[in-house]
């Protein structure tokens, strides 16, 4: 069983167990060849760095590994999941039935073995779970085993415990494999199925036993679960010299097939492990019988050559090689949060300020569109005013003198003159109270239209002071209106005319009576005469009554045809000055509202640049810190290059 | 008798849901399948991870070499008259293929990637019970609607098997008891470093698995095997006696050095008795601690091939594995096939409503409440595995009475068949009062009273059977 090939991507092991003569000195290394404090320098700056990021857990960590590394033993856990023959691995290494002395128990008690010049063997209680195995515990955490009845001894001292206690035995045998300062650790089962759980369980096992190398045993004969390669991906990471043992080869019927499947199934998941098959039971056997030959079959030989070589090389190469993984992963670790964090401003674009800026901007576009907006709507509603104003002046008018001419239809205008005059200045009155009143109104409802164009933010913009309207006192010298000049039927006149009209009706009587033989001059004639000289009369008073009622309604039209005149104008006037103290108004308002938001533009242009800068100067900030980092990284690697050369 | 009994019901119950849903696109044909599937054969699934045995433990049952049959997920061997294989495909109709017997089993012509395959073999072991060989890659949900009981596989007991249990057992109904399950320890003989005392320490380590509260709460039982050793046991030709005859004749200090690897074994210059082409074909078929055993054998007696098989038969664990499926499965096989019915009757009234349902589903609930034969097969169990002690005789007859050794009235009695029916009242109203007295007694734990109670329980259903012939 020398089949020990590492497979390619075995980078941090040996492609061959068989040792080599020692390379030349590096001449970067400098003079001091033996002990070669680079992997130092760079683990202590990765730890610093890890501690400046605030990842005092990283940083302990690693402080702990480096402890360990400087440490002249090369403590080798020994992993595995159940039953797979972990123990006996162990057993058959130091050739003493050492581990998995507890029947049908998957070695849930750990064994670390380790040298000693008699055996000696301690059942160690930790002082909690996570408890470093490796501290100094005191005496009354130490009960003595007796070496001898091992098993007996260990039963009885695990059931005055109480379940799941962290203990583990502390075994000390004279074996000159164990005195160059190697120690096996025979662990407690690992179950890979619980996925990222398991890695980490997996860790902190191999980081609470304080181990420099992992072995991972499988029996061989069955394939390496997807799960357990998982694991292995992950152990490899901090354990560059992870092996694993394909135990039982002496049993498996196509063990060499296992062993080529399993090399390529760690080749194909890019986990740097080597792969080895070994037989306990032939290794027992072999020691028991002394039997050399059956011993190599074993393939225990080749193990314990590598095992050797690798606690030789612990100070070296194991240490350089752990130094680079550990402080790769650690880098990366800190690169994470800090790449997520330029990824997010990158991705974010925009901060507050500038989005403010963006805000105000847009505030002062609409602030300009409002202006022309108003202007619009307050012209608008200006022309509508004059015209509906007009228009219902008119109306007005029309009406009253309509009234007037109906009332001029039955009345005598010389007899109720009185009566008519105070009507019309009422009315008249009456019409400019209206119209007046209506203009305030309109007025106060187009200032309001014209403040609704404003953006809602402008708050109240109507003007304050109420708007000065013609209150139409103007009227005042045309609101009486004299009676018109009418010609009066004088009592004289009255007389004349009845004599004229009396005289043909005399004639006309006193002709017929002549012929009658009476004079002409007679009382029928005269009773004609005066006949005719009545009609005369009446039909005189008549004429003249319907020459006053036209006077009288000619007068009323000039007078309220001048009235119209004069209220529309001041009509005008008042929306005109209204529209002025409007327009005037809300041009300050625009006008302030401008100052604002120019003002506030010009703040959040300075709060964008501001920011800006900062962002860029944290972004350097992360760029460079990231630059440090793979610098860190790059030296790293260079580690773990050299401890493959 | 109670299984009858459970079997009308579960049967009337299937045929009015069915008259129920006639029509119905989801229901329809399912309830059709589990009618068809609930008169059928009892349908025992064998699964496990990968290189477990799975198909080596189908060959061993069946006692001739007919798995593997290439690329299939789900490969189920049933009883015929003559050799004959069908494929079925994802869709469409099963085609029949033809079938062709290889050394290393059958091979099934037309290798098209279908995931089911049927093979119909004639053999005595298939009559009752339909074996099913699955792959390692099929779901607990996808196994277990189709199987009646579970063989699981594993080489030690692991949380994916507890899962794959835990998946079967249900938290209601008729899936509560785990009665369908049967855990295999299928590496037992690489225990011990593959000596002979490694399948005793093997079996020793199940019986202390089945013991355990978590195990024993998902299965019925735990065996420890190898189904290598037990397949080459039931398949052992007189040639292969005669090689491992020879190796044994040779002085032990001659033939162990060659034992002590595969390696060493197959040499070329080893055990030059034996042609090493013989020997690889040895190693194939047996395993290391196989042939170790076999020599041991050997050597303590087994002189015919014949004597050899029995008694390899007996220790590969084999034969405990086959009369756990006998007594746990094969003699329950109605319970467990009114079980698997009910499941599926149980899913569908709560998952397609109908007003009819609620009326079914109350007389499921009644008929479950009334199962006894769920309990009993708990209770069986239980007492194979020692989880409640009795006394030897005492635990005998609890065994026989709740049908350990068949279920019929006078075997449960431990009565000949030509017993009158005074004869059995009169037996069933004895044990009924004694196992009444059991059930009472202060001396007894309470696991053992309530042993006694379901005891109790079968004599009384015996006793309500034993009147309707009388009456």
């Amino acid at each position: 069983m020398t089949s020990w090939e590492a497979g390619t991507t075995a980078q941090t092991v040996p492609a061959s167990l068989i040792p080599r003569p020692r390379p030349a000195p590096d001449p970067l290394r400098g003079v001091a060849a033996g002990t070669d404090p680079w992997w130092m320098d760079t683990m202590d700056a990765v730890i610093r760095t890890c501690a400046a990021h605030g990842r005092t857990d990283l940083a302990e960590r690693l402080a702990r590994r480096r402890a360990r590394l400087l440490h002249p033993q090369l403590r080798v856990l020994v992993a595995g999941t159940a039953q797979q023959g972990r123990s006996r691995l162990v057993n058959a290494l130091i050739n003493a039935p050492a581990c998995g002395l507890l029947p049908d128990a998957d070695t849930p008690v750990a064994t670390v073995v380790h040298h000693a010049d008699t055996p000696v063997a301690h059942l160690i209680m930790r002082d909690s779970v996570d408890a470093d195995w490796t501290a100094a515990v005191g005496l009354q955490a130490r009960i003595p085993l007796t070496p001898d009845r091992l098993a007996a001894s260990l039963a009885e001292a695990t059931a005055t415990l109480p379940a799941g206690a962290p203990v583990h035995v502390d075994i000390g045998v004279p074996r000159s494999l164990l005195a160059g300062g190697l120690v096996l650790i025979d662990a407690p089962a690992l179950s890979p199925e619980a996925g990222d759980q398991a890695i980490i369980a997996a860790r902190d096992l191999a980081d609470q036993a304080g181990a420099d190398l992992v072995l991972y045993a499988c029996e061989a004969g069955r394939r390496l679960s997807d799960a357990e390669l998982t694991l292995l991906a992950g152990l490899g990471q901090i354990f560059p010299g992870l092996l694993v043992v394909l135990t039982k080869a002496d049993y498996a019927p196509d063990w060499r097939r296992d062993l080529a499947e399993s090399r390529i199934r760690l080749n194909q998941a890019g986990i740097p492990a080597a792969v080895a098959a070994v037989s306990s039971s032939l290794r027992q056997h072999a020691v028991r019988t002394g039997d050399e030959a059956l011993n190599r079959e074993s393939g225990f030989t080749d193990l314990l050559v590598h095992l050797r070589r690798m606690a030789e090389d612990k100070p070296d190469r194991l240490a350089r090689a752990t130094a680079g993984a550990l402080g790769r992963l650690a880098l990366q670790e800190l690169a994470v949060p800090l790449r997520t964090e330029l990824e997010n401003q990158d991705a974010a674009g925009s901060s507050d300020a500038v989005a403010h800026l963006q805000a105000t901007h847009r505030r002062l576009d609409d602030l300009r569109k409002c202006t022309v907006r108003w202007q619009n709507k307050l012209s608008d509603e200006v022309a509508d005013l004059m015209s509906d104003i007009e228009h219902d002046l008119r109306e007005g008018v029309k009406k009253l003198l309509a009234e007037a001419d109906e009332f001029f239809t039955t009345n005598d205008p010389a007899k109720s003159w009185d009566e008519f005059e105070p009507w019309l200045s009422q009315s008249v009155q009456d019409l400019t109270q209206t119209s007046v009143s209506w203009l305030a109104e309109r007025t106060e409802w187009m200032a309001r239209r014209t403040a609704g164009m404003f953006p809602p933010e402008a708050g109240d913009v109507l003007p304050s002071t109420a708007l000065a309207i013609t209150d139409g006192s103007s009227l005042s010298d045309l609101s009486t209106l004299d009676a018109p000049p009418v010609a009066t039927f004088t009592p004289g006149q009255k007389l004349f005319i009845g004599l004229r009209g009396s005289y043909g009706g005399v004639v006309m009587f006193g002709l017929a009576t002549s012929l009658a033989g009476m004079s002409l001059i007679n009382p029928i004639s005269i009773g004609g005469g005066a006949l005719f000289g009545g009609k005369s009369v009446r039909d005189e008073s008549k004429t003249l009554l319907k020459r006053r009622q036209t006077e009288a309604r000619n007068a009323v039209r000039q007078h309220v045809d001048d009235i119209f005149a004069k209220l529309n104008k001041d009509a005008r006037d008042s929306v005109r000055q209204a529209q002025r103290a409007l327009r005037d108004h809300f041009t300050a308002v625009t006008e302030d509202m401008q100052e604002d938001a120019m003002e506030s533009l010009r703040n959040a242009k300075a709060a964008a640049d501001r920011d800006a800068a900062a962002r860029e100067a944290h972004n350097r900030r992360l760029r460079e810190e990231l630059a440090r980092l793979a610098d860190l990284h790059t030296q790293a690697q260079a580690l773990t290059e050299r401890a493959r050369a | 008798m109670i299984s009858d009994e459970l079997e009308r019901r579960t049967h009337d119950l299937l045929m009015r849901a069915a008259q129920v849903y006639r029509g119905h696109p989801h229901a329809d044909p399912r309830l059709r399948h589990t009618v068809e599937r609930f008169t059928g054969p009892l349908r025992l699934a064998v699964a496990g991870a990968a290189r477990t045995g799975k198909s080596t433990l189908v060959n061993a049952l069946v006692g001739e070499t007919v798995a593997p049959v290439g690329q299939a997920d789900f490969v189920t061997y049933r009883d015929g008259t003559q050799p004959r294989a069908w494929r079925h495909p994802e869709h469409g109709r099963p085609y029949e293929v033809p079938v062709a017997r290889t050394a290393d089993g059958l091979r099934l012509g037309l290798d098209a990637a279908a995931p089911r395959a049927v093979v119909q073999w004639p053999s005595r072991v298939l009559r009752r019970t339909e074996l099913i060989d699955t792959g390692p890659s099929l779901t607990p949900a996808r196994i277990l609607p189709e199987t009646d009981a579970v063989l699981l596989l594993t080489p030690r007991i692991a949380e994916p098997d507890l899962d794959f249990l835990r998946a079967g057992r249900g938290l209601r109904g008729p899936a509560a008891y785990p009665v369908h399950a049967l855990v295999v320890q299928s590496r037992a003989d690489t225990h011990g470093d593959g000596l002979p005392d490694g399948l005793l320490e093997a079996r020793r380590a199940a019986r202390r698995r089945r013991r355990e509260p978590l195990i024993a709460s998902l299965c019925q039982d735990v065996v420890a095997v190898s189904p290598l050793i037990g397949h080459a046991a039931r398949t052992l030709r007189d040639d292969e006696f005669l090689a491992l005859a020879a190796i044994a004749a040779l002085p032990r200090a001659d033939a162990d050095p060659h034992l002590l690897s595969t390696d060493r074994f197959t040499a070329a210059g080893a055990l030059p008795v034996v042609d090493p082409r013989t020997r690889i074909e040895l190693l194939r078929r047996f395993g290391l601690g196989g042939i170790r055993l076999a020599l041991a054998l050997v050597r303590t007696g087994a002189g015919t091939t014949a004597a050899l098989g029995e008694r390899l038969h007996e220790y590969s664990g084999l034969k405990d594995l086959q009369t756990s499926i006998a007594e746990l499965f094969v003699a329950r096989r109605a319970a467990l096939k009114a079980r698997s019915a009910l499941i599926v009757l149980d899913h569908l009234l709560r998952t397609e409503r109908l007003p009819a349902s609620a009326q079914l589903l109350a007389e499921l609930e009644l008929l479950l409440a009334g199962a006894h034969d769920f309990t009993e097969m708990r209770l069986l169990s239980a007492l194979r595995s020692g989880r409640v002690a009795l006394p030897a005789e005492t635990a005998r007859e609890a065994q026989r009475l709740l049908g350990g050794a068949g279920t019929s009235l006078g075997e449960r009695l431990g009565l000949p068949t030509e017993a009158t029916v005074d004869d059995i009242w009169a037996v069933a109203e004895d044990s009924a009062e004694r196992w009444s007295r059991e059930a009472g007694s202060g001396e007894r734990t309470p696991a053992q009273r309530r042993a006694a109670a379901v005891v109790l329980r079968s004599c009384e259903a015996i006793l309500a059977d034993g009147t309707v012939p009388a009456s």
